[in-house]
């Protein structure tokens, strides 16, 4: 190789030549784990990511790896007319969770989701339509309970069907929680008892 | 190593950090990363049959202009080449062991893992910017030779550039064809990609700071390189 001649004594150290090959080790290291893993793998060994905000690329990316234990199951709810249910599961944040869900006659739905921490009664919707099926995949945006709110809007009493795969626990507090019925009223606006 | 021992003051020492992660920024933009080709491109190579020169030509030298692992290597290589004979030299010894492999790679179907040959491509880098800090004489005694070297690497960065190939289902009718204008693609990338490398050292060994940082800059080949190499394991353990 065709170089100036050097003087021996200005050839870079011993010391400096490791020193400089560990440091670029560390680097990339250092490049690797704190950033690069998070934001392309959705991997945050060093928790990094999170504090960075990169853990949200790294969710965004085709696959993403979970901890949590895998679970799929299946519900049944009956709901009279003008009965409400609420139904959550307890998701970690960027968990992810696969439903699908149908309903033997026409509800209003909505599928709504309360992060740990927050005021009672605090809540974020997702989607709310009246349609009588559901289908789709769902990540926790944040660590809380998630869960979808049925109400039969029909003159018929319906069972709803829910079936779910993912990553996500039972909410103690959330499962079937709260149900009830909506006052019915006949055409002098006298109330009417919902069961019959 | 020409090697002016000068004072590492502070403005050094904040030039030294910020082109480290420059470099580093710019190597871990996975767009640029040496990896399969994706989208568009690859349809097209599926989809292709019969010879399609013009088409592989464009892709050969697409896939060396954007492949930084490549590049890398071949900055590490004439980073210290003042000769234009010796640069000529040493990228020919590279495009020899590049082609080699590269067309007996897809003719002859080789199977080899694509992941552990892009970590060595990766490491392929480091070893230039070691060699080039001096660190196998200092550290080990030893000098290795450099055209050998590059050769063997070039074998590397060949077998790289065959698995991206063979990922795709290269119809039988034309591969010869393919193949071939593919090559000449890649030389031809190289040799722009060379163009821009070889201008930008020669304006900067005009300045006296190119041998003060000549140390820094191949500390960061070392970086990119380890960078290059580490993403490649990753991938392997996630995706073999």
């Amino acid at each position: 190789m065709s170089r100036e001649i050097a003087e021996p004594d200005t050839l870079p150290s011993r010391q400096k030549i490791l020193m400089a090959t560990a440091a670029a080790l560390l680097t990339a290291a250092a490049l690797l784990f704190g950033a690069i893993l998070p934001a392309e793998y959705g991997i945050d060994p060093l928790g990094t990511g999170r504090v960075f905000g990169l853990l949200a690329l790294g969710q965004s990316q085709p696959f993403a790896a979970e901890d949590g234990e895998y679970r799929t199951d299946r519900a049944e709810l009956t709901l009279y007319p003008a009965e409400w249910v609420e139904y959550f599961y307890r998701l970690d944040e960027g968990s992810n969770m696969v439903f699908t869900w149908e309903a033997t006659g026409p509800v209003t739905y909505n599928f709504h989701a309360s992060p740990d921490g927050a005021p009672a009664g605090y809540a974020e919707s997702f989607d709310a339509q009246d349609r009588d099926d559901g289908h789709g995949t769902y990540t926790a945006p944040f660590t809380g309970i998630h869960g979808w709110y049925w109400e039969n809007i029909g003159n018929e009493r319906i069972t709803i069907t829910l079936t779910t795969s993912g990553f996500y626990t039972t909410a103690e507090e959330g499962r079937a929680r709260a149900s009830g019925y909506k006052p019915l009223t006949d055409i002098r606006g006298n109330p009417v008892p919902n069961v019959p | 190593m020409p090697y002016t021992g000068g004072e590492v003051t502070l403005p050094r020492r904040i030039a030294c950090a910020l082109a480290v992660v420059a470099l580093a920024l710019v190597v871990s933009n996975r767009a640029l990363l040496a990896h399969p080709m994706e989208g568009t491109n690859a349809g097209f190579v599926q989809s292709v049959d019969g010879p399609a020169p013009g088409p592989f030509l464009y892709l050969g030298a697409k896939h060396m202009v954007t492949g930084y692992d490549h590049l890398l290597f071949l900055v590490g290589v004439i980073f210290f080449l003042y000769r234009l004979r010796d640069v000529v030299l040493y990228v020919s010894l590279f495009t020899l062991g590049h082609s080699l492999t590269l067309l007996i790679g897809v003719l002859a179907d080789v199977s080899v893992n694509a992941y552990v040959i892009d970590a060595i491509i990766g490491l392929s880098v480091v070893y230039k910017g070691f060699e080039n800090i001096n660190g196998f004489e200092r550290l080990f005694h030893v000098k290795p030779n450099t055209r050998i070297a590059v050769l063997v690497f070039g074998l590397f960065h060949g077998l790289g550039l065959a698995t991206k190939l063979q990922e795709f289902m290269v119809s039988e009718n034309g591969l010869v064809a393919n193949i071939l204008s593919f090559n000449v693609g890649v030389e031809i990338g190289q040799i722009l990609a060379l163009l821009g490398v070889v201008a930008m050292l020669s304006y900067w060994r005009t300045r006296p700071s190119f041998l003060s940082y000549s140390f820094a800059a191949n500390t960061a080949l070392m970086v990119g390189g380890f960078l290059l190499a580490s993403i490649q394991v990753v991938d392997y353990v996630l995706f073999s």
